[in-house]
């Protein structure tokens, strides 16, 4: 289901280079309102914000970011959806707000608002102190099939359900933990609140500073950090979290403001030496852009397939 | 990377604030930034707390969102705002002292003591001195809580965790919201109260499940309330609604305040200092050990402290010396040393545990949250080999602490002393004022009308709650609180495989919660008088 | 019969308000119950933590009824006048905040306010207006009359604020231009 950036990453990179001129032609009629579906300073955010700051410089555009967090991006969703259409209202969620929890909620459809760009992927890994001694996801199984309690921190309902799922095919009964962002997984690590967790990208430095270990990839490919840490496929799962950052506007929205603004952001994220793109690279492993027409059928298939890990979690 | 210890931490907080980002260059030495902040926010402070009408809370509840505003989404705004935050708690604890002795009319609540001997001394001529022996007590009253909780803090916090799983954390905070609510104010009945809506006021529109609980269907309530507005509107604008009333009533009583001219010897002498220094040492214990309980507030110490030093006072005065209570340099020492040294200490609880303990301590976690790097709580104090940045930031505020402390001690009670012209600003022209500047400061940080309508709606109820004599403490830190303490109640539910006994499992987190029914109970028995 | 104490009545109206929170509010108005089950285990739901806010607005009550007390604190008459005129002046003040900047928009056939919330004047309308409504209009209920004086400082505060927030910070909106 989730072959998300393979996909649609030929044509994209085409497109950036076509449509880099489009963000000249066109200005906003006002200032934008930025919408960002994730709390205050976390990692996600600040990307956010980098890419507002990136856009107002080069483009003399006016830009208003405004928090709205909650319901795993849904609220921004909301948000967004009685928005104006000329480019005014865009705002930054991920793609998994737009399929796994779109479905799970039975809340609306991806197409309650149009998809601009993506920006990043992540480095979904399942992760664990250095000190447990673990070295793959193997061994965790082993100890909790020797009997030991093993806590998941999972920070979405989706990782919930791909953490149940993973424990199952292998005959295991994780205590699955949910908290609110990635950050939260992270303290409950280093607290021994729990024995392991997902990590989008956020423990890059403790992983290369050796505190922690990623002990599998929950993405169809390795880890670019930890290539040797098996996939979640190699302990029969069927299902990976390849969760992309992901730039929407309400439906209808006016199509030259929206390549415009896909052109533009694409822009920052991908030109090196940027803050935005620094960024990006070093936490989310670098940028991703996929626009247009490729990202909404990309939404829409993502969207239609979530259904299975959503069966397959309820069983 | 070299490993770090300790020692490099702290030296590292220390350079973050005086090496951070410079403001300017002074004959040559940059003066960060931090440092900047800092003094601005104890002369702020100083000034709201000499305006009566006006205190600590109002000041940082309006310059917390121009602060952010200011310095941005980055951990390098951390020190700057939270220093300043800093800064204003310090000087508003002195600068109470002005009106209290100068014109009878205490600055903020905390100062009410200090009126009973501090006027008696300005009426016989000896007004300054006794700004001296104020500010003299209640500097050397921070400074020792400062210390106590500079060496506890990082203690206690590992101690937590290294000791306390999620169902233990999840009983701590069900002891402390269960103290505050029977601790605070006269009634523990009403405490309670006051938590249970604090409570319910945030589980309006969040929750685990897609569907906004508790939202009626509106849009307005999915989101949920803003904590900020709840916060503000409950502490900030349910006071001023209430002054204002008391002005309405008093139809503008138009009586000139008297100030009596100075006369004879104001120096603060080292005989002075030795006299009045048993006093301040005890207030100090006393303050400290208050403080460092969640929601007992500066009141309470002061009134304790006050009453300890009238019970020594009585053992060991001269058969000439006044009586406390009319006039005597050791009533002031007794009272200010109590309530400043409430301050500091009051941090140990929400550096150690997340729990904040006081309406500063609200406005410090408030700052972490919106700007994002740092959560105060048991996980800052990991001494990790690579770099943690969140004990670097605390180690950091412990130094604007210190620092805050030296331009206490050095420019602040010269300053203190000039500001007797602040008492004359009409009331009922700088409140409507301050009122709108709160909104205004609340929308720059929400940027949201309904932010505004729910901070305008909890100052009605906050201001309700004062005429029920409920006190509002309780619900700003149960709304500050609630939704960690429904996530952990989560996690420690999930991490035990779903045991319905896990609050009573493990030994320590059962003694939590009986020890939480048993605070309600006994309170419920116990006169509440001294209290009030 | 005597008259019903405030603190019983306060009493009782938290009971009725928790056994309404509890048995209806929280009931109808929650998608999952006090625990659910969810892959395999049980887990708490989203009735649980309103629950016990509510449990703890009916122990309150219950606790009032018996608590030894001092005094009878009540809103007297007079701070219901008070506090309803203070509520009159602030849902005024706010709305015209809110509405007259578009307001004005429409009536002088200019753009849409909404793209105007950043450009001067249009920007500054919604703020003036409201805030002086509010400033004078508290003011003025406090001092039992309309001064001249009261206008001034109102216009001063206001402009003041604008000079605080809005002149040197690009990035600032005063309301309601954040999000109209």
């Amino acid at each position: 289901m989730n072959k998300f950036f393979r996909f649609a990453a030929v044509a994209a990179a085409a497109m950036t280079v076509s449509t880099a001129s489009l963000a000249a032609d066109w200005s906003p009629p006002g200032p934008i309102k930025m919408v960002i579906a994730f709390a205050a300073g976390g990692g996600a955010d600040t990307q956010a914000r980098l890419i507002a700051e990136e856009l107002e410089a080069r483009h003399g555009w006016k830009i208003i970011p405004e928090q709205v967090t909650g319901k795993g991006g849904l609220n921004a969703v909301n948000t967004l959806k009685d928005g104006a259409t000329d480019g005014t209202v865009i705002g930054m969620i991920v793609t998994e707000t737009l399929g796994y929890n779109m479905a799970a909620a039975k809340a609306g459809q991806p197409t309650d608002v149009t998809p601009i760009t993506t920006t990043a992927g992540t480095q979904m890994a399942i992760v664990a102190l250095a000190s447990k001694g673990w070295k793959t996801f193997g061994d965790v199984i082993e100890a909790a099939r020797a009997g030991e309690d093993i806590r998941f921190g999972v920070m979405t309902g989706m990782l919930g359900d791909l953490a149940y799922v993973t424990g199952k095919e292998n005959g295991v009964d994780f205590n699955i933990i949910s908290v609110r962002g990635g950050k939260a997984v992270m303290n409950g690590l280093n607290a021994g609140d729990m024995d392991i967790g997902f990590g989008a990208g956020i423990q890059a430095k403790a992983v290369a500073a050796g505190d922690m270990v990623e002990l599998a990839s929950a993405r169809s490919e390795p880890l670019k950090a930890s290539p040797d840490a098996p996939l979640l496929s190699d302990f029969g799962v069927s299902f990976v979290n390849e969760t992309a950052f992901l730039f929407a506007g309400p439906p209808n929205m006016d199509p030259a403001a929206r390549d415009a603004i896909a052109a533009a952001i694409a822009e920052v994220v991908t030109t090196e030496g940027g803050k935005a793109n620094a960024f990006i690279t070093k936490g989310f492993g670098g940028p991703v852009v996929i626009s247009g027409a490729e990202l909404e059928m990309a939404v829409q298939k993502d969207f239609d397939a979530s259904g299975a890990l959503i069966a397959a979690a309820a069983e | 990377m070299t490993d770090l210890g300790a020692i490099d931490y702290v030296w590292l907080g220390v350079q973050a604030v005086f090496l951070g980002p410079e403001a300017f260059v002074l004959f040559g030495i940059p003066v960060s930034i931090t440092l900047l902040m800092v003094a601005f926010g104890l002369v702020l402070g100083i000034v709201v707390g000499a305006t009566p009408g006006l205190g600590g809370v109002i000041a940082m509840a309006i310059s917390l969102p121009i602060l952010i505003s200011v310095f941005g989404f980055n951990s390098d705004a951390l020190l700057p705002v939270m220093g300043f935050l800093i800064g204003v708690m310090k000087g508003s604890t002195v600068g109470g002292a002005v009106p209290a002795i100068l014109f009878n009319t205490p600055g903020t609540p905390d100062a009410f003591m200090t009126t009973l001997d501090g006027y008696p001394m300005a009426r016989s001529g000896k007004a300054r001195k006794a700004l001296k022996i104020a500010h003299f007590s209640s500097v050397s009253g921070d400074t020792f809580s400062d210390i106590v909780l500079i060496v506890c803090a990082p203690f206690l916090a590992i101690m937590v965790e290294a000791y306390l799983d999620l169902p233990e954390k999840t009983a701590l905070l069900i002891l402390s919201l269960s103290f505050i609510a029977a601790v605070v104010g006269g009634s523990a009945a009403k405490g309670l109260l006051s938590c249970g809506l604090g409570l319910l006021a945030v589980y309006i529109g969040s929750g685990e499940d897609f569907y906004p609980r508790l939202s009626l269907g509106t849009d307005a309530l999915s989101d949920g309330i803003p904590v900020t507005a709840a916060v503000i509107g409950i502490l900030v604008l349910g006071a001023i609604f209430t002054e204002l009333e008391d002005l309405w009533h008093q139809a503008r009583e138009s009586g000139r305040i008297e100030v009596a001219r100075d006369e004879g010897d104001q120096r603060l002498h080292w005989a002075d200092i030795r006299r009045i220094l048993p006093f301040v040492g005890r207030s100090a214990f006393i303050g400290t050990a208050i403080g460092a309980l969640p929601g007992i507030g500066s009141t309470l110490a002061a009134t304790i402290g006050y009453a300890t030093g009238k019970r020594f006072y009585a053992r060991r005065k001269a058969p000439d010396a006044p009586e406390f209570g009319e006039g005597a340099p050791e009533g002031i020492a007794a009272t200010e040393a109590a309530n400043s040294s409430v301050s500091g200490a009051n941090l140990i609880p929400v550096l150690s545990l997340g729990i904040p303990g006081n309406t500063a301590a609200v406005f410090l976690i408030l700052a972490a949250e919106s700007i994002g790097g740092f959560n105060p709580g048991p996980s800052v104090f990991k001494f990790s080999t690579d770099l943690n940045p969140e004990l670097v930031i605390a180690f950091g505020l412990f130094t604007t602490m210190i620092l805050a402390n030296l331009l206490n001690w050095t420019v602040g009670g010269v300053f203190m002393r000039s500001l007797g012209v602040l008492v004359r600003i009409p009331k009922q022209y700088l409140l409507p004022v301050v009122l709108l500047l709160t909104l205004a400061s609340l929308y720059v940080e929400e940027t949201s009308m309904s932010a505004i309508w729910f901070a305008f709606g909890f100052g009605v109820l906050g201001y309700f709650m004062r005429r029920f004599e409920i006190s509002p403490l309780p619900f700003v830190i149960a709304f500050v609180l609630g939704g960690r303490l429904e996530d952990t109640a989560r996690q420690a539910f999930s991490a035990t495989g779903g045991d319905p006994f896990f609050l009573l499992k493990s030994p320590v987190a059962a003694a939590f919660v009986l020890g939480a029914v048993a605070i309600v109970f006994l309170s419920l028995r116990k006169p509440k008088a001294a209290q009030s | 019969m005597r008259k019903l104490s405030a603190t019983v009545a306060l009493g009782l109206g938290c009971i009725a308000f928790g056994l309404l929170i509890a048995l209806i509010w929280v009931p109808f108005d929650t998608d999952t119950g006090l625990v659910e089950r969810s892959r395999g285990r049980y887990i708490v739901g989203d009735s649980l933590a309103p629950t016990l806010a509510a449990v703890f607005i009916l122990l309150s009550g219950l606790m009032l009824l018996v608590e030894r007390r001092d005094g009878d604190a009540r809103p007297s008459r007079n701070n219901l006048i008070f506090i309803g005129v203070m509520i009159a002046c602030g849902v005024l003040s706010i709305l015209v905040m809110r509405y007259s900047g578009p307001l004005v928009a429409l009536l002088s056939g200019a753009d849409e306010y909404r793209l105007l919330r950043d450009t001067a004047p249009w920007k500054y309308i919604g703020f003036v207006l409201g805030g002086v409504t509010m400033i004078c209009g508290m003011i003025a209920f406090v001092e039992g009359r309309f001064s001249l004086r009261a206008f001034w400082i109102a216009l001063a505060a206001v402009a003041g604020i604008i000079l605080l927030y809005d002149v040197p910070f690009d990035d600032v909106l005063l309301p309601p231009n954040g999000d109209v």
